[in-house]
């Protein structure tokens, strides 16, 4: 919604009545968190607030906020991540368990002839996906939803989750392998054809 | 005998994060040409993708959450404060 305003009679409990919904749903969407999303609306607002100078009009407010409370959020998610120490290493392989030494598959994936849209709308579904994800370890886990569930940039997931590039497409490959066996055992698992 | 299905899986997550190299590209097809296994995988991924996509969809219109009243009274409260310091 492009609008002109003067900025400047604008105030930022305006901001609160105009975009906290958009801006709460927003960081909900990545954080999953009630509390720490109303947190980051706040810090937001007053952040916006402090630095309303910098308002370049060019864009609308909304997308100005927007802007501010995605730098928020990676520094919440890389403050969470230093804080409660989650580090996976690159060299201890989890995915070793999932293949034989020689490199073939221990149990080779199913054929799983489903529907996207349909598994989509599919609740049941949802469900079950939403557990296998929740099991991955907390590391992957975050950086796996920050990839497929909020498709953010690997630059913006490199830079929250302090890591390379490298070492984060392993984290998905990992992610992506333990998904995998996850929902063949859970769900898919009866329409194998092999 | 050494298979090339652990690598194979690693490339193919690759696939979606980046580019392959013209070599990585050439060895996985052939492997996914002689592997029923690994094109299941492929087949697999190809179908998490979609659903992810749909259900990034689906997401930006989801209007049904919204700021709770409690939240935003507090908010409210620290803008004022803040604002009101400022002027």
């Amino acid at each position: 919604m492009l609008r002109f305003v003067d900025r400047k009679a604008e105030n930022p409990e305006q901001w609160l009545t105009d975009h906290g919904d958009y801006l709460y749903r927003y960081a909900m969407s990545r954080l999953r968190h009630n509390e720490a999303s109303a947190d980051m609306v706040q810090d937001t607002l007053l952040a916006a607030w402090r630095g309303r100078d910098s308002f370049a009009g060019t864009a609308s407010v909304r997308t100005w906020l927007v802007g501010i409370l995605k730098h928020k959020i990676i520094d919440h998610i890389r403050k969470e991540i230093r804080d409660r120490n989650l580090t996976e290493a690159v060299e201890s392989d989890p995915t070793s368990s999932l293949f034989n030494a020689d490199g073939s598959w221990i149990e080779a994936p199913g054929n799983w002839k489903e529907n996207p849209e349909e598994l989509c709308k599919n609740e049941q579904f949802q469900h079950v996906l939403q557990g296998c994800i929740g099991k991955l370890p907390e590391k992957q886990q975050i950086v796996f939803r920050m990839r497929e569930l909020t498709g953010e940039e690997s630059e913006t997931i490199c830079k929250a989750a302090e890591i390379t590039s490298t070492h984060l497409y392993v984290l998905i490959h990992r992610a992506r392998l333990a998904l995998r066996s996850c929902l063949e055992f859970n769900w898919f698992g009866g329409s194998r054809q092999s | 005998m050494n298979h090339f299905c652990k690598e194979a899986s690693q490339l193919q997550s690759d696939g979606f994060e980046r580019g392959l190299t013209v070599t990585e590209h050439i060895r996985l097809r052939i492997h996914l040409l002689i592997c029923g296994a690994c094109r299941n995988y492929s087949e697999n991924l190809e179908l998490l993708n979609n659903i992810f996509q749909g259900m990034r969809k689906q997401k930006k219109i989801d209007k049904s959450i919204s700021l709770p009243d409690g939240d935003r009274g507090r908010i409210r409260a620290a803008l004022k404060t803040a604002s009101d310091s400022d002027n």
